[in-house]
């Protein structure tokens, strides 16, 4: 064997080997992250329970746990955030980020019940928005509407901001749909039970909430 | 998708020319010493409008430790229209130095001159912007050593670089003394490049001397040279300096020239070196593969740009009527969750960690002194950028005929 040959030889197997840690790195770190959303499914189920738990407690003692309920809306957005990145990163068909997604989605539609029901009971005016998007290439504007969503939950921290899959394969959620009637023109809000659909810009989506609910919702700006 | 095959073969690449440094006739190059061969040597100093530097030149030329007996200095003003007669004027009388004035006729006809006027055993060449190292010399000559070694290169850098671009050139510069080292020993090199490369006289006689070659003659050389089964060598060890363009638009100018030169001499007259087994690693890697990352560096680059504008638009279309005092900050935790690791920013990073491991190489081979921090920030930062400029531009001329003035 002549000595380029050799090389050659050699340089092949150093790039296959470079390549293969490479792809074993991403791997690794994606089975991470795949970890760490089993984390959130276990944290989702606790959740969930404890959403089930608080159901119960409210028939005894309504106003009392307002507060717990409104500590929860932080942890759905921190859960939402990740669940959207791994979407990204592991796709959308990946099985285990639908199963979490329909875990996440129920838990949305449980807290948005009690919300309501705390409403009722202890006669508050919660801000609720139920936002349905789509990813399957059919929403040219939820991107927009996605961050406009973020900068208003950002700004006004009790605004309830509820986001929904609309193409999602699970049963609690399209019966939501249909009590709802929201039909399949997305990006679709409804605010504080008022529908609306499309996104043109911010000042358009906030002339859909009730006037002075926005103001009411606990500004974070200066 | 399109990236990985050029990501793969930029890898292999580095891996291949690090593999080569290891080997045995690499080593043996390295461990080479100056011995007391002292053969006839001119070295011509082609000028052309070089009257600001052809003087420190010329003193760098003869400040070489060498027998003043055995070695001249041809000094050949290829129709200056400045003040480089006037600067030549200075060593008229040196016993050394011989100057001859022509009309213009570009450098290889330069070069040409030169030769016809000496016999000296071996002929070395000079850009008039190039100064030398004293042990220069007494580091190239041993590669002559070898009869079948009819040229030998010396390892260039940047002569004091001041802007970032210059120290961006002054890295790519060291990173190509370690290419030509590692090329040189399994005789794989394609340029001879203008700042101090020797030639044995009698073989360039044979070989017709200098042509035009697309204006790239030293280029255009050394591919005859190849061609006709003669072997080049490389001294890492002899340092020369040389000046660089200092603007983008004068670099640019600059490396279109060379790129079309070497298109035009690959493509055309050469190109049964391509894939050429009788040419061995030359025509089998090296030029396939200067091809190939031409193109792929094109390809990558408009792929990124196009990426990369439309992110821009998009995140800008995204962000239309927030305010800006949220849309400037950024928003989430530092997690390792979003940690945007992905197989096109992994390979890009093992293709730059292992160009700067070989920019580091050629540093330590060549025995240059200096930091290489400036050098390396620049080149990490700015040559992705730049260098897909003339690539474009030399790839367009080449495909449109397009002929361009050399000089910047």
């Amino acid at each position: 064997m002549s000595l380029v040959t050799r090389n050659v030889l050699l340089a092949l197997l150093i790039t296959v080997a470079i390549i293969w840690t490479i792809a074993y790195a991403i791997h690794y770190l994606n089975n991470a992250r795949i970890t760490e959303l089993s984390a959130i499914e276990d944290q989702l189920s606790i959740d969930t329970l404890s959403l089930d738990t608080q159901f119960s407690l409210l028939e005894a003692a309504p106003c009392d746990i307002a507060a717990s309920s409104t500590t929860l809306i932080s942890t759905l957005a921190d859960l939402g955030t990740r669940l959207s990145y791994a979407e990204n990163q592991l796709g959308t068909n990946n099985a285990q980020v639908l199963r979490l997604k329909q875990q996440y989605s129920l838990l949305e539609i449980r807290d948005y019940l009690i919300t309501k029901q705390l409403a009722a009971a202890c006669g508050t005016k919660p801000v609720t928005v139920l936002y349905f998007y789509s990813n399957a290439g059919d929403c040219a504007d939820c991107d927009k509407a996605g961050y406009a969503l973020s900068y208003l939950h950002d700004t006004y921290p009790m605004l309830r901001v509820y986001s929904f899959d609309y193409n999602l394969d699970l049963g609690a959620l399209k019966t939501f749909i249909t009590i709802h009637k929201v039909d399949a023109t997305l990006p679709a809000f409804v605010i504080n039970d008022k529908k609306s659909y499309g996104f043109t810009s911010l000042v358009d989506l906030e002339k859909q909430f009730p006037k002075g609910a926005l103001a009411g919702a606990t500004s974070t700006k200066p | 998708m399109f990236a990985y095959p050029f990501l793969f073969i930029a890898i292999f690449f580095e891996s291949f020319v690090l593999i080569t440094l290891l080997s045995k006739p690499a080593r043996a190059a390295r461990a080479r010493m100056p011995d007391a061969m002292t053969p006839s040597v001119a070295v011509i100093v082609p000028c052309w409008n070089e009257a600001a530097t052809v003087g420190a030149t010329c003193d760098s030329l003869l400040a070489l430790e060498y027998p003043k007996e055995k070695l001249e200095i041809i000094l050949v003003d290829d129709g200056s229209t400045d003040a480089t007669q006037q600067s030549m004027a200075r060593f008229a009388n040196h016993p050394q130095v011989r100057i001859i004035t022509k009309g213009n006729g570009g450098k290889y006809t330069a070069l040409n001159a030169g030769i016809a006027a000496t016999r000296a055993e071996l002929i070395g060449c000079l850009d008039a912007d190039s100064f030398v190292e004293p042990d220069a010399l007494r580091e190239i000559l041993p590669c002559f050593n070898n009869p079948e070694i009819v040229a030998a290169t010396s390892a260039m850098s940047i002569h004091k670089p001041k802007s970032i671009l210059q120290h961006m050139q002054n890295a790519e510069y060291t990173f190509g003394i370690t290419l030509r080292h590692a090329f040189a020993s399994v005789n794989g090199l394609y340029v001879i490049p203008g700042p101090f490369s020797f030639y044995r006289r009698e073989i360039v006689e044979k070989l017709g001397g200098f042509r035009y070659g697309h204006q790239t003659e030293d280029m255009e050389m050394a591919l005859r040279i190849q061609h006709a089964g003669y072997g080049i060598e490389n001294s890492p060890r002899a340092r020369v300096y040389t000046g660089a363009p200092a603007t983008l638009a004068k670099l640019v100018k600059q490396r279109t020239r060379w790129i079309t030169g070497f298109l035009r001499n690959i493509l055309g007259e050469y190109r049964g070196l391509l894939f050429s087994r009788r040419h061995g690693v030359l025509g089998m890697l090296v030029l396939p593969i200067a091809i190939i990352t031409i193109g792929g560096s094109i390809l990558l680059f408009l792929i990124v740009l196009s990426r990369l504008v439309r992110n821009i638009l998009v995140a800008f279309e995204i962000r239309i009527g927030i305010p800006l005092s949220y849309t400037l900050v950024p928003h989430g935790s530092f997690d390792w969750f979003y940690l945007p690791v992905n197989s096109y920013l992994l390979l890009g990073a093992s293709a730059l960690l292992a160009s700067f491991s070989l920019i580091v190489v050629g540093k330590r081979i060549s025995k240059t002194s200096g930091s290489l921090t400036l050098e390396l920030f620049s080149y990490s930062l700015l040559y992705g950028l730049v260098a897909p400029l003339w690539l474009i531009r030399a790839t367009g001329d080449v495909v449109s005929g397009k002929c361009r003035n050399w000089r910047y």
